[in-house]
């Protein structure tokens, strides 16, 4: 298994366009933390215009904590893109190379060779969201130093010490990855149904897209199923930047994202234990 | 007869109300004069906001005052929020400047305080204070309480209480409560977290939902050190 495992790694990691996703990464981290080191002071203003009205905040609002929740608030956008290059790729890639009918002539069982697929593209999710914790909170907080974080919420002003905002985050990106996961287990039975890897990346990110879209619409049609959408709970993060933290409300979105990836996960194992490998 | 004792006790009537009047304006000046002997001050407060759409921990920080506006909190590295400036946290800002036309009120009974309540209105139009509403307590020259009604930022009301600094005036203990606008972004915008449990702002869509509270605990003061504007940078 372990061997499996570390060959799956190896085709992950051996890829130049693996190593795309973490420039992305950085290249838009380092865009959005540029764009406030210009005209940040401008889109705090703005931010602020209602409780500026009423209230004199004076300190260092434009600080690192801030920036890495734009970054993060702006990323888990893109991310999913990145998860689903690899995850995508990880069965379509090797049928469209002809390289799964002789990976399959080996003595393991194709459930496993579907979990040891699910388990390098968890790890690689990981790995893309510690890079991302790194490269926003670690350079955020170097450029723009450290202070209380706010947080805009459309009908509250959340402020949160300095003191207490590194935990939050710790357990946001820890959420972040779980929501990552959720959608790499998908793009990986969208793998599975296809034989080059362009279908299931772009078939993930319409999902996402359209998903989003109807998890933000505030109409009462999509109302009902929103809670039903995993693209409502993957924004679940947000919530460990909340007073009081809603605990109650974060584990339910875990528990859907957790469901989510289980059954796409089957999905999977089923769908390509029955699958007639032609290439 | 009966005529001069009807006249007699009309104009023992007015004069108690005009030497009650009189002894009113004496007693607003004389506490001003109280309240205006501190020029200014660095006070170590804990400070506790609370209006329905704002979520902020105790703050605890460095209060400095100039007299007769400037105030500055500082938190050594953390965000400070004050009131808009019109709107100071301290009492000399809440009472009228300059000439003023003070109506006695009478006693009132407080949390068991006998107060005297006095209304003062200034004579300057210009000014922001409209009307002040103080209850005094007249054994220790103190102001226990202030509603002030503003041109432009509603009525404020300020409750204090004494301790240490009662020679100064100066309060242990600073509750305001001020007029709040409504605050609200496009949740397009903001992409907010639907974790379903109601928010604060939500919660208090009452009656007090456009009332904001802030509370100063003052823990120790240092008083007329001659604090130089660049404090207030």
């Amino acid at each position: 298994m372990i061997q499996l495992l570390r060959i799956e790694l190896y085709k992950i990691f051996k890829r130049p366009r693996t190593y795309i996703s973490f420039g992305i990464v950085t290249a838009i981290t380092f865009v959005i933390q540029l764009a406030m080191l210009t005209d940040g002071k401008g889109f705090v203003n703005f931010a602020l215009s209602g409780v500026n009205e009423q209230f004199d905040i004076q300190g260092n609002i434009l600080n690192g904590y801030l920036i890495t929740y734009i970054i993060l608030q702006s990323l888990l956008i893109h991310i999913p893109l990145l998860v689903a290059l690899v995850a995508g790729d990880s069965l379509a890639g090797e049928a469209n190379l002809g390289t799964l009918r002789l990976l399959l002539t080996k003595p393991i069982s194709r459930a496993k060779i579907v979990l040891m697929k699910f388990l390098s593209s968890f790890i690689y999710t990981v790995i893309l969201i510690v890079w991302l914790a790194v490269v926003a909170l670690f350079f955020s907080l170097l450029l723009f130093g450290k202070g209380d974080m706010i947080n805009l919420k459309s009908d509250a002003f959340v402020m949160i010490l300095q003191s207490d905002v590194m935990w939050r985050y710790g357990l946001a990106f820890a959420f972040a990855v779980l929501a990552m996961t959720t959608i790499a287990s998908m793009s990986l039975l969208l793998s599975a149904y296809a034989d080059n890897s362009i279908g299931p990346i772009i078939a993930t990110m319409g999902i996402v897209v359209v998903l989003t879209i109807l998890s933000n619409l505030e109409l009462p049609l999509f109302t009902v199923i929103k809670p039903y959408l995993f693209t409502t709970h993957m924004i679940g993060w947000k919530g460990f930047f909340d007073d009081p933290v809603p605990y109650a409300a974060i584990g339910r979105s875990a528990i859907v994202l957790v469901l989510y990836t289980v059954g796409f996960l089957t999905a999977t194992i089923l769908y390509f234990n029955k699958k007639d490998i032609k290439s | 007869m009966r005529k001069y004792i009807g006249l007699l006790i009309v104009i023992l009537t007015l004069n108690v109300s005009v030497s009650r009047a009189d002894d009113a304006t004496k007693l607003f000046y004389t506490l001003r004069s109280k309240i205006l002997t501190v020029k200014d001050y660095t006070a170590d407060v804990n400070m506790k906001i609370d209006v329905s759409f704002m979520r902020i921990p105790k703050l605890r920080g460095t209060l400095y005052f100039k007299s007769p506006n400037k105030m500055r909190l500082e938190r050594h590295g953390g965000l400070s929020m004050l009131p808009k400036k019109n709107i100071n946290l301290t009492i000399s800002n809440l009472i009228p400047a300059g000439a003023v036309t003070v109506i006695d009120l009478g006693n009132v009974m407080v949390k068991g305080k006998k107060l005297r309540l006095v209304k003062v209105i200034p004579e300057d139009d210009n000014n922001n204070i409209v009307l002040t509403k103080v209850w005094i307590d007249e054994a220790n020259l103190l102001a226990v309480r202030a509603e002030t009604t503003t041109r432009n930022d509603g009525t404020v009301i300020m409750d204090l209480e004494f301790g240490n600094y009662i020679t100064y005036a100066l309060p242990d203990k600073v509750t305001i409560y001020m007029d709040v606008k409504d605050y609200k972004l496009p949740k397009g915008v903001t992409m907010d977290y639907n974790n379903e449990t109601p928010t604060v702002a939500v919660k208090d869509k009452t009656a007090k939902a456009q009332k904001g509270t802030i509370e100063i605990s003052y823990l120790k003061y240092a008083i007329n050190t001659g604090l130089t504007d660049a404090a207030f940078n």
